[in-house]
């Protein structure tokens, strides 16, 4: 009796393989420290370097002073550059430009182009999670060798799906954005102007999230058809991402919402606030990392909900064999629209 | 509403709490005689098509030479022709964007179809445009009629004039948008005659406006969709229907400088009252657009805010109405501006209460009434007496009523406030820092290198000047300065001169000195504490006088010091020198204060044998606002890295969901 999967079951059964593999979580975030870690000195000897005999120090132990600030950045502008305005631009209504990246300096650029690092990296990390995930006994060296494996065909991936995204922001944002840039002023109601801008958002997310489902359902479809040719397993995991929409989907969104849940837990509890008093700065750094290791097991935990959402059994490309009664029987466990891709004694 | 509640209770506590406006007794000038004598006096009659955007109409200028001299010509500012071509000055000037918006390339003009004087002479041929400002020969804002006869000293003339004026859409304070319309510098007004001749500048791209007060009787014929949505300044006395479905309202008010008027049959249209006890009832008239409703009670609560604040320093407003108007969405251009009684204000659909808009806004052009309309300066040669004077009330009366702003992160339209407070006057004159020696603050308003500096120098660096000015004589006595000036200079054009007379008058000192090294100069201020350290004291070695002789021994009294020896080195880095105080914190809440007068580039203070050295502040009372550079006023002997480090990790934490959010995208 077959029973259809949804997208819940799929993202809580790819959480459920994150925490049952904590490595790989672990190796996300450590790979997003040490990128991170390369802004440490910098940042602190800038901030050790304004703050430690400033008397505005004490003032700036719990929350950032508006005087101080405004003052650094324009005393310093050195330090971070645009930086401050780019993010805004980036949420404004016309969006941001690509010659804004022009503008950085010190530290605001080297955050860029460690971000563009991990982009690459991030590569790498996705073919050790993906063939990792598949392993049932496998371990930080597989997650390694994995990585290492696919980083060719997986940077590719990555390097298409971030040109897709820019240029999705281009034509999508931007492009509407200049040409309403006179005419949203012609509008009868800001509210009129609020929504447009809403639907452009709106239609810039549908297509980002596209991008992302098609770009990730080929990762997964690559690592579970090693035995198509390299052509084919590209169009099966865009074939894939088309045949499940709705469930693929669901995944990102309970992703994306149990991300955004972290994130407003963090800022409603705000356990940097307060002072010294209410948290010393180890804590403080400790709660920061749990942090990050918590969106990062979610992270892997949505890239295993994306493999089950596509296929749910191992690769034949490994030894393992599944003991009787251990995996479930395809019909049981496979949804209906799953027979085109899944199983390996079916179609391999 | 509890918003509206919450809002009556600030202002109610806000006249408990203003120490600064404590004492000051109101008193009302309204007694029935006019306000002051007219100078340039109008009947105006004019029709609106509003398909067309063109307002016609007559006018009938009654005007009187005051000076000691003869009236030769007369001048007029023709200035909706600024929006004539791009050729204009003002075109010119603000490269097509005003106010951080890009003009709209839809064109005004206002023609002058008749001229005569009483007599039945025409002066049409006569008139020729004239561009006293920059010599733009294709510059049509200002015009110059020779006359055959003089006017004599003393003497009163009427001319009487057609004209016709084609609105823009709404840009730099005037225009249209669909059927809003914000009518102003709409008729031709004649300049100010003074004993050096005409004062009658063009139309410039950041300046405002100059005039001579008069009494205005104006008609205005609209389309009948605009019954009751028609605002102006003054007083409305009459509302008649007119035959093809349109409808005649007319406006009088004496003793005021400039007429204004606005119609959009959007409007929703509010009443209220301004009462406080000693002086007459203000009527307010809010013309709200309604996606804007439900900022109704803070447009309200904001402007008798403004009514209350300004008037117990600078005396009671003295008109019966005030006029509020809400430009539509479209319409910013017209938002943020004064006229006498008619203020326009400016929001948005969720402005968070903290953004402080509409209130900052609404009481900022409601105290133009004070700072343009009562005391009418000439904003054009002396911008800083009405912007820069305004903006340093503003702070008064909105920091005293309303505290800090937050600033506003926009997300795709969406209007979020930050929990960090805006202090005032400090934080809101910021922008005073970016500008700094890049103008001096008095100059003409046109020749300010940039918009950026004039704002800076002629709003901010006024208020902070103000502000400064105030925390060293003291609040009493800045608030008898500014209500000296006021009642002096009410109803007149006073200059800066007047106003430090004022002060020097009121303290009894000469603080000509202040404004030389403030308004008449261009450098920055700028102190900062350079070094701060203190070690404990050691005995002094080598050869000391004992009984007579020199001997390698120290004398008892030195052998065994105690206490800490300190060294601080304070530093004048700007051009400016103004007096300063400094303060060092010593180790059990000791502190110790000296005054500087800050006239040398270094000055050292040294403490021997003292408690230990915590902290060196020069101005700790925060006193001298137009310092740069705050950041290194203070200065800590023992460094402290706990904000430093928590930043760090701040810093670090954000990076990696920086690097978090873009990875997880692709």
């Amino acid at each position: 009796m077959s029973r259809r999967v949804s997208a819940a079951g799929c993202f809580l059964r790819g959480v459920a393989l994150s925490l049952s593999k904590p490595y790989l979580a672990v190796s996300v975030w450590l790979i997003q420290l040490l990128l991170a870690c390369v802004l440490i000195l910098p940042v602190s000897n800038a901030l050790h370097a304004l703050l430690d005999h400033s008397s505005t120090g004490s003032r700036m132990v719990a929350d950032p002073d508006f005087g101080w600030w405004e003052t650094v950045r324009r005393v310093h502008p050195d330090l971070l550059g645009v930086l401050p305005t780019a993010v805004q631009d980036a949420t404004g209504v016309e969006g941001v430009k690509p010659g804004s990246l022009a503008g950085l300096q010190g530290i605001g650029a080297t955050a860029i182009s460690l971000a563009f690092l991990g982009i690459v990296l991030h590569a790498f990390a996705l073919g050790g999670i993906f063939g990792a995930l598949r392993e049932p006994h496998s371990s930080l060296v597989v997650f390694g060798r994995e990585g290492m494996r696919r980083f060719p065909a997986f940077l590719a991936f990555t390097l298409a799906a971030l040109a897709a995204a820019l240029a999705a922001y281009h034509w999508i944002y931007l492009v509407t954005g200049d040409a309403w840039r006179d005419r949203i002023e012609d509008l009868d109601t800001e509210g009129q102007a609020m929504a447009l801008t809403a639907a452009r958002v709106g239609v810039l997310l549908l297509a980002l999230a596209a991008i992302k489902l098609i770009a990730d359902s080929v990762r997964a479809i690559w690592v579970a058809r090693p035995d198509l040719p390299a052509v084919s397993r590209l169009f099966a995991g865009v074939a894939a991402a088309f045949s499940r929409p709705a469930r693929l989907l669901g995944v990102l969104v309970l992703y994306v919402f149990s991300g955004a849940v972290l994130y407003f837990l963090w800022i409603f509890l705000d356990p940097s606030a307060g002072g010294e008093a209410r948290f010393a700065l180890v804590p403080l750094i400790l709660a920061q990392q749990v942090f990050v290791f918590l969106r990062s097991l979610l992270k892997v935990g949505y890239y295993a909900g994306v493999s089950e959402a596509l296929t749910r059994v191992p690769s034949p490309e490994y030894s393992y064999v599944p003991a009787a009664g251990v995996a479930p029987p395809p019909s049981v466990s496979r949804a209906p629209d799953e027979a085109a891709v899944d199983g390996p004694s079916g179609t391999i | 509403m509890p918003r509206a509640k919450g809002r009556s209770s600030l202002l109610a506590l806000a006249r408990n709490a203003l120490p600064a406006f404590a004492g000051i007794l109101l008193t009302s000038s309204l007694g029935g005689a006019p306000l002051t004598k007219p100078i340039a006096s109008y009947q105006i009659s004019c029709r609106l098509d509003a398909e067309k955007k063109i307002v016609e109409g007559t006018e009938l200028l009654t005007w009187t030479n005051t000076t000691r001299n003869p009236a030769t010509s007369l001048q007029f500012h023709l200035y909706l022709n600024a929006f004539r071509n791009t050729l204009s000055t003002f075109w010119r000037e603000s490269g097509g964007i005003h106010r951080r918006d890009r003009l709209p390339e839809s064109w005004g003009s206002i023609e002058v179809t008749r001229m005569t004087l009483a007599d039945g002479s025409d002066l049409l041929p006569a008139l020729a445009w004239i561009s006293p400002d920059d010599g733009n020969p294709h510059d049509r804002t200002v015009a110059e009629v020779q006359l055959s006869r003089p006017v004599a000293p003393g003497e009163t003339i009427s001319v009487s004039i057609d004209f016709r004026s084609r609105l823009p859409r709404v840009a730099a304070r005037t225009g249209w948008k669909g059927d809003f319309f914000l009518v102003a510098q709409w008729f031709p007004k004649i300049g100010v005659l003074e004993e050096r001749g005409w004062n009658c500048h063009q139309f410039h791209s950041v300046s405002e406006f100059f005039a001579d007060f008069g009494d205005y009787d104006v008609s205005i014929d609209v389309p009948a969709r605009y019954r009751g949505k028609v605002g102006a300044t003054g007083v409305r006395v009459e509302e008649r229907n007119l035959p093809g479905e349109r409808v005649l309202y007319r406006f009088r008010q004496e003793s005021v400088h400039d007429f204004a008027w606005t119609a959009d049959p959007d409007y929703l249209v509010v009443d209220d009252v301004f009462r406080e006890p000693g002086i007459a009832d203000v009527q307010i008239h809010l013309l709200l657009q309604p996606e804007h409703r439900a900022q109704e009670a803070r447009y309200l609560t904001s402007a008798k805010a403004a009514l209350s604040g300004y008037g117990r320093v600078l005396g009671p407003y003295p008109y019966p109405t005030l006029t509020i108007v809400d430009p539509p969405w479209g319409g910013r251009g017209a938002g943020g501006m004064e006229y006498p009684t008619f203020i326009t204000g400016g929001t948005h659909r969720m402005s968070p209460v903290k953004e402080n808009s509409p209130e900052d806004v609404t009481i900022h052009e409601f105290g133009h009434q004070y700072f343009y309309g009562l005391l009418a300066s000439n904003e054009f040669e002396e911008p800083w007496l009405d912007e820069g004077f305004n903006e340093y009330m503003e702070d008064r009366v909105v920091g005293a009523v309303y505290g800090s702003d937050n600033p506003i992160l926009t997300v795709f339209g969406w209007r979020f406030p930050i929990g960090i407070p805006i202090r005032r006057p400090l934080d809101v004159n910021r922008r005073y820092f970016k500008v700094a020696g890049e103008d001096v603050l008095a100059a003409p308003s046109w020749k300010f290198r940039s918009a950026a500096s004039y704002g800076g120098q002629v709003y901010s660096k006024t208020a902070l000047a103000l502000a400064t000015l105030e925390r060293l004589i003291g609040t009493p006595a800045m608030n008898r300065a500014l209500r000296l000036y006021a009642d002096r200079w009410r109803f007149r054009h006073p200059k800066t001169a007047d106003f430090i007379a004022a002060v020097n008058e009121v303290t009894g000192q000469n603080w000509r000195w202040f404004f030389d090294r403030t308004f008449f100069a261009s450098g920055a201020v700028d102190y900062a504490v350079e070094s701060a350290t203190s070690e404990r004291a050691t005995p002094p070695k080598g050869l000391f006088e004992q009984e007579g002789r020199l001997v390698e021994k120290n004398p008892p009294d030195l052998a065994n010091p105690k206490g800490w020896d300190s060294v601080v080195t304070v530093v004048r880095k700007g051009e400016v020198a103004l007096p300063v105080e400094i303060a060092l914190k010593f180790d059990g809440g000791h502190t110790y204060r000296s005054r500087w007068d800050g006239e040398a580039r270094w000055r050292r203070f040294r403490v021997e044998r003292g408690p230990k050295l915590i902290e060196a502040t020069v101005d700790p009372a925060e006193k001298i606002l137009l310092d740069v550079d705050r950041t290194n006023n203070g200065r800590l002997v023992t460094p402290d890295p706990r904000a430093a480090s928590r930043w760090t990790s701040r810093a670090v934490f954000w990076m990696q969901n920086l690097v978090d959010f873009l990875t997880v995208a692709w």
